[in-house]
């Protein structure tokens, strides 16, 4: 191997460049653990969105600059992270949320909701959110809300924003 | 030379020491976890046993609770559930295990806050059960409240604990989507 070639892969020092590589490795891997959660779907609830057994991530320091919005995925804990709920947040502190025929209503407002299929028929009385609750649910309301998991949740539960 | 082979044998020996006495004297959080993690094994059971062996796994069981303990559970479909004493317990698992051919308990998140005169302690935990080998599975968050009873960390309460709180309290089976940390 030409001289140029080995200092620009391995530098001039091969010592010092494995020390920095360690280095970076730990860094690298401390912080994808830190930040990033690698999940796995079980369960029908969140289709069409989410299917069964597939893949993501949930970030971990998505809320640190704001807090959780509307329509956003979070994971939310159980007694931990090994298992958690996977839902979307429809509703925010303070608000009304409702059901009738089907569509949320937030304040008595229709909510516009593309990501979830048409074919739901859940009416449920309104519910008011306290200062520190959001709502979550589901994106698929085919099915019977009585088999459907959802509802208010404390902000400390919910983990971090689900992303790729 | 010889003072690196020195130092590292003395880290070696301090090493051992530490583990030695996390062995033989155990903090109360790690008996907990223990006592659960055998509660699990003991409340899980396969197809083909035995009604004396389940007879046996039954009374082993009423084994991790006190006498006066008090089980109050939200049931999909059954509403509130309660079961006071040993006797009821021994019941309701005989119970449990004639209806269903197979049973498997884990509890993949554990977090135990041991009271300052360590003579009880809160377990908040994930449960997860799966019947049968089938592929839906229930999951539910409890919290087993523990008490130190002769020497031995017994179960004195059981209850639900709503994750989400809403019109709809259920145990959330399969269909609820659930994300699972590989």
């Amino acid at each position: 191997m030409p001289r140029w070639l080995r200092i620009v892969v391995i530098g001039r020092n091969p010592k010092i460049t494995l020390v920095r590589g360690v280095i970076l490795a730990v860094l690298c891997v401390v912080g994808f653990k830190l930040t990033l959660l690698h999940i796995r779907v079980e369960g029908i609830s969140m289709l069409p969105t989410y299917k069964d057994g597939s893949k993501h991530f949930v970030n971990r320091i998505a809320y640190i600059w704001h807090e959780p919005r509307r329509g956003d995925v979070v994971g939310i804990r159980l007694a931990g992270v090994h298992l958690m709920y996977l839902k979307r947040i429809i509703g925010l502190p303070g608000e009304t949320v409702a059901f009738a025929n089907g569509r949320v209503l937030i304040n008595g407002q229709v909510l516009d909701e593309p990501y979830k299929e048409p074919d739901c028929v859940w009416n449920l009385p309104p519910e008011k959110l306290g200062p520190d609750e959001y709502f979550v649910v589901g994106d698929n309301r085919d099915m019977p809300w009585p088999d459907h998991t959802f509802g208010k949740v404390e902000r400390k539960r919910i983990v971090g924003k689900v992303v790729l | 030379m010889k003072i690196v082979f020195r130092f590292i044998l003395l880290a070696a020996l301090v090493a051992l020491g530490v583990w030695l006495w996390f062995v033989l004297f155990p903090s109360p959080e790690r008996i907990i976890r223990q006592r659960l993690a055998e509660l699990a094994r003991a409340a899980s059971f396969s197809s083909g046993e035995s009604d004396l062996a389940r007879l046996a796994a039954a009374q082993s069981l009423a084994g991790f609770f006190a006498t006066n303990v008090d089980v109050d559970l939200d049931v999909p479909g059954r509403g509130q559930i309660s079961l006071a004493g040993r006797d009821e317990i021994r019941q309701a698992v005989l119970g449990i295990g004639s209806r269903l051919s197979g049973l498997k308990i884990q509890f993949p998140d554990i977090n135990i806050t041991v009271a300052p005169d360590k003579q009880s302690a809160a377990a908040d935990l994930t449960v997860e059960a799966n019947a049968g080998g089938e592929a839906d599975f229930i999951v539910q968050e409890m919290k087993f409240t523990f008490q130190q009873t002769g020497g031995e960390w017994l179960i004195v309460r059981i209850e639900t604990v709503r994750t989400l709180s809403s019109v709809t309290l259920r145990f959330a089976l399969r269909r609820a989507a659930f994300i699972v940390s590989p």
